[in-house]
């Protein structure tokens, strides 16, 4: 009898404990609770085809704890903007000079002997020694001076914050100015969500980025549109998001190379539009958000400045 | 009375106001403790949060006491919006098979061609952070979380905060309860278009 009262006793414990593990872990508590239901699953666009990625990295040079704010390539030398500074550097990584700036630049186009430096609202022309020619005119409070890029005796300045190209002589002569409308009945022009707005010269022919519509646009000195090519997607073909490509160079082969920003990925296009291959895949990396600035040697080998993590990443083909 | 010329009286004064002395000074203290403990709150760190939707799930509110709000300022106004529409959207318009939000919280403005203001409505959020993915996956990352102090109860261990797994919550001073984004941008953000008469 009293073994019986054991039992049940026993049984009744084993009972209750099953209950109590039981409701715990059918129970909503907070840390119990699953998965949000609505989560934005985004992984299938980092995922890419092994074979479109043409290029491969073999090279990295790091700069520091100093952020660095623009890259230019020419001449065997890369260029790279810091807090205030200049720093030239050769493509293997040694440090050649570093040369103190009057304010802080946040993109540099060098040309010949010239280095032409934007400074939020203004340009600064230098000798690629290091020494000061002349700071040009203010282009006002609003300006934000994101991209330079020159031919022959042409100076072409990409302005953000006012959403427009300016054309200059190599002495600070405004020459003139144009917003990108594709027709005198366009309602707008250059689309330019954020501070990004890349230009660059090819073969005597400017090429400007028109983020905002996710366009590469050619036009005449004067701001006639001659040509486009655009490609909205998120996919790896297109260019994804509110303002890419970001940042945009041409190798001396005519290729495109684009850096675009939140899904960071470099590409490869052909003057078409069509995409030739990858140079830089995305990562789901969440701290790395900032599109690359990208500068080409002679041989056609990317450098891709990486703001997230102080270095030049450099890629060549396969 | 003693040799000294005190008394047992005035020893037991004595006591009596030194303990009343160390009672209030203790309750004092106690207060003044409870008093800066109190002037924290918790708050989400938007540069550290990784939106993985766990402040819609975890949160002791039936509707979480985060919100999604949007930092005009940084902003880019577009019109292919990543935190607004679904990554494969079929079209830029305002249908519902076009916008990510699951309650259709946000409400897309028509400013000028082609610029669009994109508005919160609290009421209807959920804070589970689509949006604020998307934004930050493809756009300025406008759209963030901040943990609403108007419903947030305030609780001694944030049941969001155990389980964030960016650490990305914490308590701030009372004095500054919000961490907002754009103040701390370090790129220079365009001027938004002016709004015009056509919204």
């Amino acid at each position: 009898m009293k073994n019986k009262g054991i039992g049940i006793f026993v049984v009744v414990i084993v009972v209750l404990i099953v209950v109590v593990v039981v409701i715990d872990a059918l129970s909503n508590r907070t840390g119990k609770r699953g998965d949000n239901p609505y989560k934005l699953e985004i992984d299938q666009y980092y995922k890419v085809d092994p074979a479109m990625i043409l290029y491969k990295e073999i090279r990295q040079i790091k700069l520091g704890d100093v952020k660095p704010l623009g890259l230019d390539y020419s001449n065997d030398r890369l260029y790279v903007l810091l807090n205030k500074s200049l720093k030239i550097v050769s493509p293997r990584g040694e440090e050649l000079s570093n040369i103190n700036l009057p304010d802080t630049a946040r993109c540099i186009h060098v040309s010949g002997d010239l280095m032409y430096l934007g400074f939020t609202n203004y340009v600064g022309q230098f000798h690629i020694d290091g020494r000061q020619i002349k700071l040009w005119e203010t282009l006002g409070e609003k300006a934000v001076i994101t991209s330079i890029a020159s031919k022959g005796d042409q100076v072409f300045v990409a302005d953000a914050g006012n959403r427009s190209v300016l054309r200059y002589d190599t002495h600070g002569q405004l020459l003139g100015e144009f917003g990108g409308k594709r027709n005198i009945d366009d309602l707008h022009g250059f689309v330019i969500p954020s501070a990004y707005f890349d230009l660059d010269v090819y073969d005597d022919e400017l090429w400007v980025v028109n983020p905002g519509m996710h366009a590469l646009e050619n036009y005449t000195d004067e701001g006639v549109l001659r040509g486009f090519w655009e490609k909205t997607s998120m996919k790896i073909e297109g260019f994804s998001g509110c303002c890419n490509p970001a940042q945009m160079t041409i190798a001396p082969d005519g290729t495109f190379i684009t850096s675009e920003k939140g899904l960071v990925r470099i590409k490869a296009y052909k003057a078409s539009g069509e995409l030739i291959g990858i140079v830089s895949p995305p990562t789901n990396d969440s701290e790395e958000t900032h599109a690359p600035e990208v500068a080409v040697d002679e041989s056609g080998g990317v450098f891709a400045l990486d703001f997230d993590r102080n270095m030049i990443r450099y890629f060549v083909k396969k | 009375m003693g040799k000294d010329g005190h008394s047992r009286r005035d020893f037991i004064q004595t006591s009596v106001r030194a303990s009343l002395f160390i009672a209030i000074g203790g309750l004092g203290a106690l207060g003044a403790s409870r008093a800066t403990a109190s002037h924290t709150v918790w708050q989400i760190d938007p540069f550290k949060c990784t939106q993985c939707g766990r402040c819609a799930t975890e949160c002791v509110m039936a509707e979480s006491a985060v919100k999604c709000i949007h930092a005009y300022d940084i902003c880019g106004y577009c019109d292919l919006c990543g935190g607004y529409l679904k990554p494969d959207a079929n079209d830029r318009a305002t249908g519902g098979e076009n916008q990510l939000c699951p309650t259709a919280a946000i409400s897309r403005n028509f400013i000028e061609e082609p610029y669009f203001e994109y508005v919160i409505d609290e009421a209807l959020c959920i804070g589970c952070a689509k949006c604020v993915k998307g934004c930050t996956a493809f756009g300025n990352g406008s759209f963030h979380l901040q943990i609403r102090h108007d419903r947030c109860l305030d609780c001694n261990e944030c049941a969001i905060a155990r389980v964030c797994p960016s650490e990305a919550i914490s308590r701030i001073s009372i004095k500054k309860p919000y961490l907002i984004k754009g103040k701390f941008e370090v790129i220079p953000s365009v001027e938004p278009p002016k709004s015009s008469s056509k919204k």
